[in-house]
């Protein structure tokens, strides 16, 4: 027999100066299983619980409705407060009757009518409510990150020194990511390098941590705390175990002339080669796409060219390596996959994406992107970090920046503002009128974006101590004329179009999540916008979690970021994923679907509609061994609860708990009816 | 009973997440709507089965609302998708047996939308105030009850 | 037929299966036959009045049928299609099923009858059937038929009903299903109509009232037609199985054009294509979401 108290709170005068509260617990003492209903200034307050402790222990109470604020703000009160005495939490709901109804609604009368149906239609519903114990599952204590870049880095760190074992698994031959190709960061002008390869170093030797570079994530599968990760190992060429790092290979290579990646296309590698000197591991790859040897290979040639398998001395080259899958078991995962950037060429990878035709498509010489001007002034670099323009390696006097090429234009298809330009344009104004002393530097702005800690005083040192001259204005057209780029803007602030004769121009592209990312994004069936960023479980009170459990996000893959922010979300996704690992059991909302196997007709619907994967074919065998049935089975620790397995099954065999289908079907009758 | 002077009664399934959350925001901002429709929160639109629907109307409610996350949003990442092409199956053929499409709402509230969610209630009881009292369903002979 | 019966006979003595499910002519005209030996397949028969859907045979419902091993199944295209639907829901193995796919022309509206097969007296739903030779088969016999078109009285009557108002519409439902006493004749043929706890049977909670009454009546049949939804393979047998003759085609058909229109799906005899409820497009049409 179903004893259900409800509790009626005025929330001060929230609820009561619309709702006549009294009314209500009055009303729904008549109610047939109720057998307890007043009404209280404060629920929520500690006397108002302690009337709901001591209805429980004196009623006997078999359920409790506390008519209130929303559900999301106090559900768990309410429900630690019955658990306190014994009454299982899922037996305890609340009536939004604040919210949705005394904080909308100006008539007294129907808004007591409407409080008294929103009580009733929640007591019919708890009357079916059944006691739920949380779900316990095993957790792996090793953690996958996806990126190599310095938030993966800095995750890997914080989860191994947290005493957890990390896979880092990075696609390129070498971690570090962008900020290796970086030659100073800001506020602090510090050399990139410098600080980057000390964790790089850190991250290789860590006992805990198990580096996987010039690999992708294949396939996962699995849940939180129970996830199986196949990694592809992609073929680099060489023994791992017998190279030492000697570079005699690179040395030996005669195909000098492939245009480098890490240099942006401004220097120049070898088919077998590493991508930088400080790279980690520093174990050469061979480009099998431009090695002559492999090359014939795959026209049934012979081999033409061994000279890095003849220079070595430990016969570390291995010509008939292949992709090898590696499968690991991790607890979580971190993608931290970070960032590329836009190109303002005509072919563009999305359809909603347009180039610029108005600067040439990158066709015009010398008109670069911000990691190419990175890699010019980088020591290490092609130029050895003299400013030198590509076309005829000559010192340019007049550089003019562009901001915001792609960001903030919903025309170009990228409305959002890429966030670190403004930032790394100041400093490359700085840099390069550091290097080349009769420099002219002209920037075109929208906006200064530079609200982090020093960025402002960073911007303003540009600009007032560094010689920067800055215009607010957008430049409609870039065209070679000669040995100089015509750059046409306007300058908003006097009101002039303006011309200048530009010996270089580097575009401040927009920053966008890496090729690739939709996939990796639907293998870990996690969300993504439509540009690829990785989306957040919530945006302001979530933003290092996803929406699937056990899968965290870091770094700029889920939004345009700077090094400190992407350190500091690193650090946070790798606390959450320690105090994953700091239970000895996970446990799980109870409120999951569980299948009545008598009735199930095995049609796996619920398996096809399913968001996690949760559902899985159980077979049904007789005293003899033989399969009489296969019916579905869910997962409790991969539900998460959505349902939509019930409202697809015909023969409702399937039922989430928490939502029966009996439970619906008292609330909508107690409304209607 | 006249058609303009009826108080509709309207039975909202909205998800927990997005619609619900959004209903919670119209509340907290004090956004005023008609006091017509009772909500039944569900974990995501993926979990609203047909029948309730359904049952809602056959049990005397003269509108129905159904609301969820924006595609794509949705917290358990494809409830809504199911459920968008459900409902445009139900929809046409409740269209087909004979409810007024004017009866029925669809839409996708997030949870920062609360004023949309103010629109869909307020525009949701005019139209169903339009079509009068749906006698039609609530007055079928039933067996016992 | 002769290509049938020994195709039949065949099967049956090689030991490939147990029974052959096929045509017989009945005292009252044609029936079921389950052929276990050479003798009964010989009076296999395959002509325009072979309207049943047998594949309800193989569905899990039929444990007589199921235990007389494993079956091969005389099938024109559309109970193909049914055969598919069995197997994409996990309820068929492919290897446990021979299926001889029959070549059709489409079949009579009244096999009673002792017409001619023509645009007039061809069933409704096969005056719009594109599909004349089945594609899923282990062995496909008779003849290519003729294309014989014919104008669908069902769609013209589905465009009336479009046309009216919805209170004409509710009426004229109100009107049909009247007639309905819950036999369940429609799911009991159906082969897609396996479940076996019904949602319609469920008492905790009775969703869909089962006694003969409007309120349940409209509420049985807007289950099933939702539950079919882009399961349906238009076999007819539902309406042809109702003994007041309520017009399921109509419903069925509005259902089926409505996912064509949608979803761009078919019924299909390919059981790798995906049911189009439980899978869904990113930009799957919405305007009439607010």
């Amino acid at each position: 027999m179903a004893r259900i108290g409800v509790f009626v709170c005025h929330c001060g005068e929230n609820i009561g100066r619309t709702v006549d509260c009294h009314a209500v617990a009055e009303a729904l003492a008549q109610v047939p299983g109720v057998v307890h209903a007043v009404d209280y200034k404060y629920m929520c307050s500690d006397p108002g619980q302690q009337l709901i402790k001591a209805a429980v222990a004196e009623k006997g109470l078999t359920g409790v409705v506390v008519a209130a604020c929303s559900p999301h703000m106090h559900e768990k009160t309410f429900r630690r407060a019955v658990q306190s005495v014994g009454l299982n939490p899922f037996l305890c709901e609340m009536a939004n009757i604040r919210e949705h109804c005394s904080w909308i609604h100006e008539d007294r009368a129907k808004a007591t009518e409407k409080a008294i149906d929103l009580a009733r239609m929640m007591v019919e519903k708890v009357k079916r409510n059944v006691a739920l114990s949380t779900v316990r599952i095993p957790v792996t204590r090793r953690a996958l990150v996806i990126g190599g870049g310095i938030a993966g880095i800095q995750a890997a760190l914080d989860i191994a020194d947290g005493g957890a074992e990390v896979v880092l698994v990075e696609k390129e031959p070498s971690i570090g990511g962008h900020m290796s190709q970086l030659s100073e960061t800001f506020p602090t002008l510090d050399c990139s390098q410098c600080i980057l390869t000390p964790r790089m170093v850190e991250v290789y030797q860590h006992p805990r941590i198990k580096l996987l570079t010039y690999s992708e994530v294949e396939a996962v599968e699995g849940y939180i705390g129970n996830f199986r990760v196949t990694i592809r190992k992609k073929a680099r060429g060489i023994d791992e175990s017998k190279c030492n790092g000697c570079g005699a290979c690179i040395k030996a290579c005669p195909n000098k002339r492939i245009p480098s990646e890490f240099d942006c296309g401004l220097g120049k590698r070898t088919a077998i080669y590493v991508p930088f000197p400080q790279a980690v591991p520093n174990i050469p790859v061979i480009d099998r796409q431009r090695c002559t040897l492999h090359i014939a290979r795959s026209k049934g040639k012979k081999d033409a060219c061994m000279k890095c398998s003849e220079a070595c001395q430990r016969g570390a080259i291995d010509f008939n390596q292949q992709d090898t899958l590696v499968t690991e078991e991790v607890g979580a995962i971190i993608v931290a996959t970070g960032y590329q950037l836009y190109s303002i060429g005509r072919d563009q990878p999305k359809e909603y994406l347009k180039g610029y035709g108005e600067y040439g498509y990158g066709t015009i010489p010398d008109v670069i992107d911000g990691l190419q001007f990175e890699r010019l002034a980088s020591a290490s670099g092609p130029t050895a970090g003299k400013i030198l323009r590509p076309s005829d390696n000559k010192e340019p006097k007049t550089v003019v920046f562009l901001q915001c090429i792609g960001s903030r234009d919903p025309a170009k298809g990228i409305e959002y503002c890429s966030k670190i330009c403004c930032m790394y344009v100041a400093k490359h104004a700085m840099l390069y009128r550091h290097k080349v002393h009769d420099g002219r530097v002209v920037v075109f702005y929208m906006d200064i974006r530079a609200a982090g800690k020093g960025y402002d005083e960073f911007t303003r040192r540009a600009i007032e101590e560094e010689g920067a001259e800055y215009i607010r204005g957008r430049v409609t057209r870039l065209y070679r004329d000669g040995d100089v780029i015509k750059v046409q803007g306007f300058d908003t602030l006097s009101g002039s179009p303006i011309t200048i004769d530009a010996d270089m121009v580097v575009l401040a592209t927009a920053v966008r999540p890496q090729p690739g990312i939709d996939a990796l994004a639907q293998k870990l069936s996690v969300s993504y916008d439509r540009h690829g960023f990785i989306v957040e479980a919530h945006p302001k009170l979530r933003p290092v979690e996803t929406n699937t459990a056990g899968v965290y996000v870091a770094g700029a893959c889920q939004a345009p970021r700077d090094i400190p922010d992407s350190v500091a979300m690193a650090s946070a996704a790798a606390s959450k994923v320690l105090g994953l690992f700091s239970h000895e059991m996970l446990e799980r909302e109870p409120t999951v679907a569980r299948v009545d196997e008598s009735v199930c007709a095995g049609c796996f619907h619920c398996e096809r509609v399913c968001p996690y994967g949760a559902i899985r074919h159980k077979e049904i065998k007789d005293k003899t061994g033989k399969v009489i049935r296969v019916v579905a089975e869910v997962n409790p620790g991969v539900c998460q609860g959505c349902g939509t397995c019930q409202a697809t099954c015909p023969s409702k065999s399937i039922e989430l708990q928490g939502f029966t289908d009996a439970q619906i079907f008292a609330q909508i009758n107690a409304f209607v009816g | 009973m006249e058609k303009g002077n009826f108080e509709p009664r309207i039975t909202a399934f909205v998800c927990n997440w997005c619609t619900y959350t959004g209903a919670d925001l119209a509340g907290t901002s004090r956004l005023q709507m008609a006091p017509n429709i009772r909500i039944v929160r569900l974990p995501c639109t993926g979990r609203i089965d047909p029948v309730f629907v359904i049952k809602a109307f056959e049990r005397g409610a003269d509108g129905v609302i159904v609301s969820g996350c924006h595609p794509a949003d949705c917290h358990y990442t494809a409830g809504n998708y199911h459920a968008r092409r459900r409902f445009a199956i139900l929809r046409e053929l409740l269209i087909f047996m004979g409810v007024d499409p004017r009866r029925m709402t669809f839409s996708w509230v997030s949870a920062s939308e609360g004023a949309k969610w103010r629109d869909v209630v307020n525009e949701t009881v005019e139209r169903v105030r339009a079509c009068g009292p749906f006698e039609g369903w609530r007055s079928l002979g039933g067996g016992l009850t | 037929m002769t290509e049938l019966r020994e195709l039949a006979r065949k099967l049956l003595s090689d030991g490939q299966v147990k029974v052959v499910i096929g045509y017989e002519e009945g005292p009252r005209g044609v029936r079921p036959l389950f052929a276990t030996d050479g003798a009964a397949a010989d009076r296999l028969i395959f002509d325009e009045r072979c309207v049943q859907n047998l594949a309800t045979y193989l569905d899990r419902r039929r444990v007589h049928v199921a235990r007389l091993g494993k079956p091969a199944i005389v099938a024109k295209p559309c109970d193909v299609k049914a055969v598919a639907g069995l197997l994409r829901e996990t309820q068929l193995k492919r290897e446990d099923v021979v299926i001889i796919g029959v070549r059709c022309g489409g079949v009579l509206a009244d096999p009673k009858s002792l017409q001619r097969l023509g645009p007039d007296t061809m069933a409704d739903r096969c005056r719009t059937c594109e599909t004349r030779e089945p594609g899923l088969v282990d062995y496909l016999v008779g003849p290519m038929p003729e294309a014989v078109r014919g104008q669908s009285g069902r769609d013209a009557k589905i465009a009336e009903l479009d046309a009216m108002t919805p209170e004409e519409r509710w009426s004229f439902w109100q009107k049909e299903l009247s007639r309905c006493t819950r036999c369940q004749a429609c799911r009991q043929v159906c082969p897609l109509c396996y479940c076996d706890r019904c949602m319609a049977d469920k008492t905790e909670p009775q969703w869909i009232e089962s006694s003969p009454h409007p309120r349940g009546i409209l509420a049985w049949h807007l289950i099933r037609a939702i539950h079919l939804a882009g399961r349906c393979v238009d076999c007819g047998e539902c309406e042809r199985a109702c003994p007041v003759s309520i017009p399921l085609g109509l419903i069925t058909r509005k259902v089926a054009q409505v996912v064509a229109q949608r979803f761009q799906h078919h019924p299909t005899d390919d059981p790798s294509v995906p049911s189009p409820i439980g899978t869904w497009r990113s930009d799957d049409p919405q305007e009439f979401i607010l």
